[in-house]
């Protein structure tokens, strides 16, 4: 115990960082992305709450997925929407896709000496119409990538979609090639299964999941019709479409 | 003249009984002096010209610069003050770069000129104690020239931080001359090369000595190239074609 006196060594710790638990997880299409995560917010065996939601809506084009120090992650988010108002103000535009990774790689970079705790996973659609998902590392390294689970369970997640979305370890039959992307309702099957499975056997994964859908420009909601609860949050029915579809998990 | 503008020119920053900012108003007036500077605006690319006046046989003319780049897809002439522009390219140059660093995308057109019209007003600007970083306005007008995600496009700015989006201008000691002419002579459907000769036949209107590529120097930015300054070669071409 630290009593303020030299005779022994004493040790002082600074503990500025918890981990929530939760797992997010986006998977981008040819012309749609997906980004989902569940609700649960944690501290060691104890759940602080069963809705804290992990995954926002930053413009009609891009949605932001948060996990791992919930109190930084909020900060975070808030940061990047301000900055992404600014933006709007100073270019009369809502910033590009690919123009929110490097910010986010930005902003993470300037705290590299005392970081966000948290993975930050991007998904939206590009200037081309094309579906998009960045991941992010908590110092701001980045990539774009077809899909990405992170958080408590991405151990179990992400060997699941390489194996389902990059078809991984899967011996085709002879003459059949692997589609290059799948279709909506197939990921958003994927989706779903994923985190069901993901509660089965994480403790911190459970109680409510959030999955947000992004379509392009242009596309019809072919694969979301069939969605019970689908609800649109779109500002601009003209451009890249927004929907986010609500599911309760396991609450054990 | 004198009279009427007595004791409200001095201050940068006073206003005169009827709302006049004197200083702003005599650096537009510094403007007027400057060579004749033009901008020309196609939907295949911008073009920039300006006049060289070479005052001495002595003098080498390449190296009168009055045309500069900003990034890779913008340019900027100017007339006037040239030493003040230099302050303003410089911070429209970080201000691009640090654009593109950020979010990893080429700034546009109207955003740098919004940058350069911020700077233009922060004369007389200081803080508690501070000396103020620049004492007057800027004396030089820019055209500021570029490609971005809505096309090519030319930007006027002055002294007071107004700007402005031209099709084609004239600015310098001829814009009068020069602006009527562009007037007449500008179509929508005009072509680079159109645009490059009109640029030049309008210089030559309004320049007392007879231009060669020795005292004229053309720019163009388009969405393949860039920004780029035409070499002798072409601009000998060109002037040939006239």
């Amino acid at each position: 115990m630290p009593d303020g006196s030299y005779a022994h060594p004493q040790q002082r710790q600074f503990n500025p960082y918890t981990e929530n638990g939760g797992t997010i997880l986006a998977i981008a299409g040819a012309d749609f992305t997906v980004i989902a995560g569940d609700t649960r917010q944690s501290e060691g065996y104890s759940i602080q709450t069963r809705y804290a939601p992990k995954v926002f809506r930053l413009t009609d084009r891009a949605v932001l997925a948060v996990n791992g120090f919930a109190a930084d992650g909020n900060m975070f988010v808030k940061k990047v929407k301000q900055r992404l108002e600014w933006y709007r103000h100073a270019h009369a535009k809502d910033m590009p896709l690919r123009a929110i990774a490097r910010l986010i790689q930005t902003m993470l970079y300037a705290q590299r000496f005392f970081p966000y705790y948290v993975y930050n996973i991007l998904g939206g659609i590009e200037e081309d119409g094309s579906g998009a998902v960045y991941s992010f590392d908590p110092v701001g390294s980045y990539e774009r990538e077809a899909c990405r689970a992170a958080g408590a369970a991405q151990s179990l997640v992400q060997p699941f979609l390489d194996n389902q979305i990059y078809f991984k370890n899967q011996q085709l039959p002879p003459g059949q090639t692997r589609p290059l992307h799948l279709s909506l309702s197939d990921v958003l099957s994927i989706v779903i299964d994923s985190f069901t499975s993901a509660t089965e056997r994480h403790i911190e994964v459970g109680d409510g999941l959030e999955i947000y859908v992004v379509l392009a420009k242009g596309r019809g909601p072919q694969g979301l019709e069939a969605v019970r609860g689908a609800q649109e949050l779109t500002t601009n029915a003209e451009g890249d479409r927004v929907f986010i579809v609500r599911r309760e998990l396991k609450k054990d | 003249m004198f009279l009427t503008r007595s004791e409200y020119d001095r201050g940068v920053n006073t206003f005169s009984p009827e709302g006049r900012l004197f200083q702003v108003e005599y650096a537009i007036e510094a403007i007027k002096l400057g060579s004749t500077t033009v901008g020309v605006s196609t939907t295949e690319g911008v073009v920039l010209g300006v006049e060289k006046r070479v005052q001495s046989p002595l003098l080498e003319s390449s190296s009168i610069e009055k045309i500069m780049e900003i990034d890779k897809h913008l340019g900027c002439a100017m007339s006037g003050l040239i030493a003040d522009a230099r302050t303003m390219i410089d911070h429209a140059r970080v201000t691009s770069q640090n654009h593109a660093f950020t979010y990893d995308e080429r700034i546009k057109v109207e955003s740098v000129t919004q940058a350069v019209c911020d700077l233009a007003l922060r004369f007389g600007e200081s803080v508690h104690d501070e000396e103020a970083m620049m004492s007057r306005p800027f004396g030089v007008a820019l055209l500021i020239a570029g490609v971005d995600e809505k096309g090519p496009q030319l930007f006027h700015t002055d002294p007071s931080g107004t700007f402005v989006r031209y099709d084609a201008k004239a600015v310098g000691s001829g814009s009068e001359a020069a602006q009527s002419e562009l007037q007449d002579k500008w179509h929508k459907q005009m072509t680079l090369k159109e645009a490059n000769i009109l640029t030049l036949r309008v210089l030559k209107q309004v320049m007392e000595e007879k231009l060669d590529h020795h005292n004229v120097q053309l720019a163009q930015v388009t969405a393949d190239k860039g920004f780029e300054i035409l070499d002798e070669v072409r601009l000998k071409a060109l002037i040939d074609d006239m």
